[in-house]
């Protein structure tokens, strides 16, 4: 019997613990204070709240939806560090969630005439370059929800 | 605490210097600023130098160290403050409390940097993971500096219907205030036309509306009254003077962080107007006592949004103020005469000094060509990486 050989391409992350994948679409990987209840992204050793003595964080997702706060469109190719294999002006979002967070993202799957401030948008993955083990390297982004998102 | 003045200021001009070392552009400033004194190398009972991360300093970040041991072995001390692009101002308020305390008499605080070209690269020896937001927002986001100003610029056009244009007239403003400053790198006067016509950075700043980085150094010797009086020269006094860093919960997009916890009851950009506010306190100043500003305009975004959120206009009223001209020399709330960093380019860890010069040269009644009509109170204020805010006020 022929080994049919997986059609879908590796996906590895930008970087390590940054978001994940589950069963219920992308998520952010950030840190909840148990003391406070202070959300933050990417994960922190500590809570920042001066008024909170606990200092006690526990790992959470978060992101998973969220509204644009303001946005830019990135006319110049940023340095060598920012690696993507289709270089075009892209946007960057900074999107409110309701975890009391403005987060700084890639915005994807809209034409940039559509971006209007207050758009809800969902959390997605986006393929940055193929390295050269011929995987795909994603990193988190933000979208306007598949359903057209009318809220 | 006794009251301390400014006994000297000098700067080299502002530009790309390739055959100048930074340790030559640090002594051509601090010659300038003790020939302005009328003191000598052997008065000066400390310096004080903003670290720079670039350029000299033995690695170590030792500026002060080097300049002394390159010209004047005095055995003073020799302080070297961090504190990003914000160590200019940081490297004034410590010269001003080591005389405020009585510790020296005289005292020089200095800042000379020379800058790579284009982006600023992230420091060797910084892990690549999610412990540094820097790596982050390169590699994830790839979020530039203008793009965090530019995520600014377009939110102030939501809440308070800003255009294209006014954003356009604080370059302008900022070019023209230039035009009579030999120090500034970019002299020529340009139009809103110009402006909107030159490439698009981040939308919605274009290249004329974001600082470059430029080669620049400048110091200020400061000292007692008893010195001040003795040495005859105009009385320039440090009213106030403070730093301060930033707060949990302030909304300004920070750079290099990918994310912030905004509550709207927190001050913008809290590092800066943290420190503005303490230094008017320091000084027994409200903000309506201040006739001019030296401030950080790394885009033309700060030119508008700054004064209102460091409490000198209400929310929204500098669009009002520029179209109206009031935000110039002649205005009600003159806004960087010295050109800013638009006309500058930021020399980073200078930019802090330069501003107490500039305020300087416009209390005496000295700043040719851009002189603030009857000028008596300044009030600098720089931010810095690692949410450092300074700001000193000067009194004639």
């Amino acid at each position: 019997m022929a080994v049919i050989e997986d059609p879908v391409t590796e996906q590895v992350p930008v970087a390590e613990d940054l978001f994940r994948v589950t069963a219920d679409g992308a998520a952010l990987v950030g840190t909840r204070c148990t003391g406070c209840g202070t959300h933050y992204f990417p994960k922190s050793l500590s809570c920042r709240n001066p008024r909170c003595e606990a200092k006690a964080v526990e790992q959470v997702d978060l992101g998973r939806s969220g509204r644009l706060y303001s946005y830019t469109v990135q006319a110049y190719r940023p340095p060598a560090l920012f690696r993507t294999d289709s270089w075009a002006p892209y946007a960057i979002g900074l999107v409110e969630l309701p975890e009391g967070l403005r987060v700084l993202a890639m915005l994807v799957g809209s034409e940039l005439s559509d971006l209007r401030i207050e758009m809800p948008l969902e959390l997605a993955v986006h393929v940055l370059y193929r390295d050269d083990q011929g995987r795909d390297v994603v990193t988190y982004a933000y979208a306007p929800p598949a359903g057209g998102g009318a809220s | 605490m006794r009251p301390v003045y400014v006994l000297g200021v000098g700067a080299h001009p502002w530009g790309k210097f390739p055959d100048k070392p930074q340790l030559q552009l640090a002594i051509e400033a601090l010659t300038a600023a003790i020939a302005d004194a009328g003191v000598g190398w052997r008065d000066l009972e400390g310096l004080v130098a903003a670290s720079s991360r670039f350029e000299g300093g033995m690695g170590w970040g030792l500026h002060a160290n080097e300049v002394m041991q390159a010209v004047a072995e005095t055995g003073a001390p020799a302080i070297n403050v961090g504190g990003g692009c914000a160590a200019g101002g940081i490297a004034v308020h410590t010269a001003a409390s080591m005389v405020a305390s009585g510790e020296c008499e005289v005292i020089a605080a200095l800042g000379a940097e020379r800058m790579p070209k284009g982006f600023i690269p992230r420091p060797p020896g910084i892990p690549d993971d999610i412990t540094d937001t820097d790596f982050l927002r390169w590699v994830a986001v790839g979020a530039t500096n203008p793009a965090y100003w530019a995520l600014e610029a377009r939110r102030r056009m939501h809440d308070f219907g800003t255009t294209a244009e006014t954003f356009a007239m604080a370059s302008v403003l900022m070019h023209q205030n230039a035009v009579g400053n030999p120090l500034a790198r970019y002299r020529t006067a340009c139009t809103v036309d110009d402006v909107l016509r030159s490439p698009t950075v981040s939308d919605p700043l274009h290249l004329l509306e974001i600082c470059a980085v430029s080669d620049g150094a400048a110091a200020v010797v400061l000292g007692s009254e008893a010195q001040a009086r003795r040495l005859g020269g105009p009385l320039v006094q440090v009213a106030g003077s403070a730093i301060a860093t930033g707060q949990f919960g302030d909304p300004a997009v920070r750079i290099p962080t990918v994310s912030m916890n905004a509550d709207t009851s927190v001050q913008h950009t809290s590092e800066v107007g943290g420190a503005v506010s303490a230094a008017l306190a320091a000084a027994g100043m409200g903000t309506s006592d201040v006739d001019l500003l030296e401030m950080a305009d790394n885009s033309a975004w700060h030119v508008l949004a700054w004064p209102e959120q460091f409490g000198f206009l209400e929310p929204g009223q500098a669009d009002w103020m520029i179209e109206h001209g009031e935000l110039g020399i002649e205005g009600k709330l003159p806004i960087n005469p010295s050109g800013g960093f638009l006309s500058f380019g930021e020399a980073t860890t200078a930019q802090g000094v330069l501003q107490v010069c500039e305020l300087t040269w416009q209390l005496r009644q000295q700043a040719q060509g851009r002189q603030v009509p009857g000028a008596k109170v300044g009030l600098s204020a720089v931010l810095g990486l690692g949410a450092n805010g300074a700001s000193v006020v000067l009194k004639a």
